[in-house]
């Protein structure tokens, strides 16, 4: 017998995410082929890049471009970020104001959509939208007070949405499991 | 400058400003100036019975293309996480050659002409002068949740001659072999040539 022992694994005590904060960990996204510009002004830009979609909802890299001739970052000042605000074609909205953010008590899971930004500084963030939009027009829409970028907006077509959702690879599908 | 705006950095002074603000070069990040074409590629890399790599959504400039890595673990496994040793990529101190070399996940782009790029290579400065020759490989965005999952977005600077372009990976002590997937590097090359310019007027540069 070894001198050191092993100790009995213990498994980790950190809490889950909850499912409607994060995409699915056991697939592989489906990817839209475009990229959209939502604003542009004279010095900034802000673009929804690296749409990846999940049955249950999708994600997408939320990009502030500086003019290569005003490249001057802002004093990152908390609370005066981008805001972003995504409508469904039936009238449900969901955008990255922390205030709305809920908080479900159990397995009880919140309506979609909800719209969770995990990073987010002078350069955007990167987004998680909880639920699919339906058929139709699905709207990005931005304002910046701090960056004087006024209400702006941009239209994708939800199917290219829902086409990418059906393209999602489950990795360990059940009847290839080790 | 009125009263309500931030007074300017006295080490920036106005007429100076895009002299002297620093600029962080072509090999480290996509052009400001321009968004995108996509290749929806949609990979899985490598997949054992506890771990997968995959890569989608290549996002093309003329400059060199990005796309993401996804990084996932089928269960938890205790002290793993579902970094897959890629931290290690991006410290400093780390030597590929040295006797962690095999703990590392391994990850490159290889061109039809054998030219390549991957995460073991030389790491360099970004105000490195002259600029090394494409292709590089840079890894400009990070984020894990709940353990089992972690993206990775890399930048490749340097577009692909056509033919085959391969993806890569490699990951001795966790069981996954040498693995290549190959895509046809035209379909790269196109969605670079459909970057459209943010600031089309070229009189504001």
């Amino acid at each position: 017998m070894s001198f050191f022992e092993r100790p009995p694994v213990r498994p980790p005590s950190e809490p889950r995410m909850p499912v409607w904060a994060r995409g699915p960990e056991d697939m592989i996204p489906g990817v839209v082929p475009v990229a959209l510009l939502v604003a542009r002004t004279a010095t900034h830009a802000v673009l929804i890049d690296n749409l990846l979609v999940y049955p249950t909802g999708f994600d997408f890299n939320l990009a502030v471009r500086r003019h290569p001739g005003h490249p001057r970052y802002p004093e990152h000042r908390w609370g005066h970020d981008l805001r972003l605000e995504v409508r469904f074609a039936d009238g449900r909205t969901a955008d990255n104001n922390l205030r709305r953010w809920p908080h479900p008590t159990g397995d009880q899971l919140p309506d979609p959509p909800l719209l969770y930004q995990s990073t987010s500084g002078p350069d955007g963030g990167h987004v998680w939208l909880w639920g699919l939009p339906p058929p139709g027009p699905l709207t990005f829409a931005c304002h910046w007070p701090t960056e004087q970028i006024p209400p702006s907006q941009a239209v994708l077509d939800a199917g290219l949405i829902l086409a990418a959702a059906t393209r999602a690879q489950t990795l360990w599908p059940e009847d290839v499991s080790a | 400058v009125s009263a309500s705006e931030p007074p300017e950095p006295p080490e920036l002074p106005e007429e100076l400003e895009p002299e002297v603000q620093y600029r962080r070069p072509a090999w480290v990040e996509p052009p400001a100036d321009l968004v995108p074409g996509i290749v929806p590629v949609e990979l899985i890399l490598a997949r054992t019975p506890e771990r997968a790599i995959g890569l989608t959504g290549i996002r093309a400039y003329p400059t060199g293309f990005g796309c993401t890595l996804h990084l996932r673990l089928r269960e938890d496994i205790p002290g793993e996480q579902s970094t897959f040793g890629a931290f290690n990529m991006f410290g400093d101190g780390v030597d590929p050659a040295g006797e962690f070399a095999d703990y590392y996940l391994r990850v490159g782009v290889g061109f039809a002409d054998g030219r390549k790029a991957t995460n073991l290579d030389h790491r360099r400065d970004l105000d490195e002068i002259p600029a090394p020759d494409p292709p590089t490989l840079w890894l400009v965005r990070w984020e894990g949740y709940d353990r089992l999952a972690w993206e990775v977005d890399a930048w490749v600077y340097g577009l692909p001659p056509p033919g085959p372009l391969a993806f890569v990976v490699e990951w001795p002590a966790r069981g996954i072999p040498e693995t290549r997937v190959e895509i046809d590097a035209g379909l790269v090359l196109e969605a670079a040539a459909r970057a459209v310019p943010i600031w089309p007027d070229p009189t504001r540069r």
